[in-house]
């Protein structure tokens, strides 16, 4: 293989790796929201309002950190929402998480008014004069943020926690059976809560990504459903957090796709590209049904709320 | 009232004071005096007869959308893809003006109407395909699929479709007065409304006392039951979806011909997630839905005049959308456990 195709190879690999860090962290989010049972649509809220905040505080402060941790607990403060007209007042799921998605989608358009057209510092990149002499290597670090590398880190150990840990046992054990979970001296609600805020955070901090460190900007519903395309690809990933990184670099490398056939100069309508990734998301979601039966893995409790 | 009529009716009115409650914690958190924005609220959604059509024209796209969740809901099933839907009907009824621009009204705008039902019918009819066959969540489906045909509309309006009279603004050409849906006069009360309120009255005598409304209801109450009967959940699914897309369609369609005059993009203002909204808190019966969704087309109708008027952004809307979907799922679970308690 010659450099110029490793380099290029490099170059898409890296896009679509950034282009997917947003949607890694909602996915994974959600899928051990949906593990102990509860699934939560308003983690396209969570996404936008992270997106929002995060973006506001990274502008007010010129500090990307701090916008990232803003937007992680703005995240995780309206999924409180979610787990308290779920878990407190007994409401149906999916009218709970639509409540959170309205709720978020009209606050951010009315306060991100304020934000249109306004610049961030963004995150720095992983490049240094060390490093810039390496061939391949000084390109790919200077075009790399510490985003990407926290995802990857962030579904390492959420894969190792559920299945190699205790408290991630008892998660578990909440998805399957809240009932018998409690029976076993586990609180149920103590575990929902918790992977809901847990979800809203992570759902919150890729939305903070996606504005300070990916797209650099603020647009009024700029999450344009990505949060719901994470909903759908904890089925296609299995509700395994493992599966969440190559399902969501899937989508990652769509985007990239449209764009880079955009930028080439292809004849074709950008809108009509646009819907690519929502499609492939769509086939996957129709594919990893037709290879196997939902049934198999889906928490027995989150059943329940599609019965 | 007899108490068990009020108890019946008590968790709708805890909800609405519930809502104003959240209405004015709102407004006091924008900076807005709470009790004077509500007041002109409804002055401008039902204070004259200009409001009054205004609320009706908002109110015809979220009354079709609700009953579009609605039909599929009956079964239990949880569409949320009116938005795709009445997208896929704007499309569908478009093609055809395009196509045949100088048929007279009596012929164009019958099959105009047809042709966005059957476009908003064949986007309800994949999803309902799906969950039918493959048992692929309808949830996700729709919402997935609303982005899509969105992304359509603008694919057009730049595109092929793109008048070249219209000076690089991405819409069609201006629809011929052959292909408007009459109007009241002086108003923007259209056919649009009539159909709605006709499919309303029609689904909850379908619903209600037709002999295939027992079919559903078991289907909705226990699918294995109802399949020991020989009804098949499959088939039901496929027929309610599409029907449903059919109504989303004819709101896109409505909105196109008789509000916008022309397809462009943004000729929904959210209306797949209200009238959503609406068929939920109307428990999806098509006889409820009349009321609510007038009164949620007066709240959409007057939050678009306050931000005209006192500079109040027509988001927030939404978010008293939201608050209002919050408080209706919130209080029948707070009061079912407080009397618990008692």
């Amino acid at each position: 293989m010659s450099v110029e195709m490793i380099a290029i190879l490099a170059s898409w690999g890296i896009a679509t790796l950034r282009s997917a860090t947003p949607l890694i962290f909602a996915t994974l989010g959600e899928t051990l929201v949906q593990r102990v049972g509860i699934i939560n649509l308003g983690t396209e809220g969570e996404m936008l309002l992270g997106a929002c905040v995060g973006f506001a505080v990274g502008v007010a402060t010129g500090n990307p950190w701090l916008g990232l941790m803003a937007g992680a607990l703005a995240g995780a403060v309206l999924s409180l929402l979610h787990a308290g007209l779920v878990l407190g007042a007994g409401a149906n799921q999916i009218g709970s998480g639509l409540a959170v998605w309205m709720i978020a989608l009209g606050a951010t358009s009315y306060f991100g008014r304020a934000l249109v057209g306004q610049q961030v510092t963004p995150l720095p990149s992983l490049g240094s004069d060390w490093s810039d002499g390496i061939p391949l290597v000084g390109t790919i670090l200077s075009q790399m943020t510490m985003a990407a590398p926290m995802a990857l880190a962030a579904v390492v150990f959420a894969a190792w926690w559920l299945n190699q840990t205790r408290p991630g046992l008892h998660w578990k054990a909440v998805g399957e059976s809240a009932l018998i979970a409690a029976e076993n001296g586990i609180r149920p609600i103590r575990v929902r809560v918790t992977a809901i805020m847990v979800g809203g955070l992570l759902a919150g901090l890729g939305g903070a990504i996606l504005s300070v460190d990916y797209t650099q900007t603020w647009a009024q519903e700029m999450t344009k459903g990505r949060g719901l395309v994470a909903v759908g690809l904890v089925i296609v990933a299995r509700w395994k957090p493992a599966l969440v990184l190559p399902v969501c670099l899937l989508f990652g490398l769509t985007e990239v796709a449209t764009l880079r056939l955009q930028s080439a100069g292809f004849e074709l309508s950008p809108h009509l590209l646009g819907t690519a990734p929502y499609l492939v998301v769509l086939l996957v979601l129709v594919g990893s049904h037709v290879v196997a039966r939902r049934a198999s893995a889906m928490p027995a409790d989150l059943k329940a709320v599609f019965q | 009232m007899s108490p068990r009529i009020l108890g019946a009716a008590s968790p709708f009115i805890l909800t609405i004071f519930v809502f104003l409650f959240l209405a004015v914690a709102l407004f006091i958190g924008l900076g807005q005096p709470p009790f004077q924005t509500l007041a002109v609220l409804v002055q401008f959604a039902v204070g004259d007869s200009y409001s009054l059509s205004q609320t009706m024209a908002k109110t015809t796209p979220i009354l079709l959308c609700a009953l579009a969740a609605a039909v599929p809901g009956r079964l239990g099933l949880i569409s949320v893809g009116a938005e795709g839907q009445l997208h896929a009907g704007a499309i569908a009824g478009t093609a055809l003006v395009l196509l045949a621009p100088v048929w007279p009204a009596p012929v164009l705008i019958p099959l105009m109407l047809i042709f966005a039902a059957i476009g908003g019918a064949i986007y309800g009819y994949i999803p309902g395909l799906l969950r039918a066959r493959l048992d692929v969540n309808e949830t996700i489906v729709t919402l997935l699929m609303n982005y899509v045909t969105v992304l359509l509309v603008a694919a057009l309006v730049f595109g092929p479709w793109r008048d070249p009279a219209s000076q690089g603004w991405p819409a069609t050409m201006q629809f011929p007065p052959n292909a408007v849906l009459p109007a009241l006069p002086g108003s923007r009360i259209h056919l649009g409304l009539l159909l709605g309120l006709v499919a309303a009255l029609a689904l909850h005598i379908y619903f209600n006392h037709s002999r295939w409304a027992d079919k559903v209801r078991i289907l909705a109450g226990n699918r294995k039951v109802g399949e020991t009967f020989g009804l098949s959940f499959g088939f039901w699914v496929m027929v309610l979806m599409s029907v449903g897309g059919a109504l989303a369609g004819l709101a896109g369609i409505s909105e196109v011909s008789a509000i916008q005059g022309r397809l462009q993009q943004s000729i929904s203002l959210g209306y797949g997630l209200t009238g959503f909204l609406v068929s939920w808190l109307s428990r999806h019966q098509p006889l409820i839905i009349l009321p609510v969704s007038l009164c949620v087309g007066g709240l959409v109708a007057g939050s678009d005049a306050l931000q005209m008027f006192a500079k109040v952004p027509a988001a927030s809307a939404v978010i008293l959308q939201g608050l209002l979907f919050a408080a209706a799922l919130a209080v029948p679970g707070l009061l079912a456990r407080w009397r618990k308690a008692q």
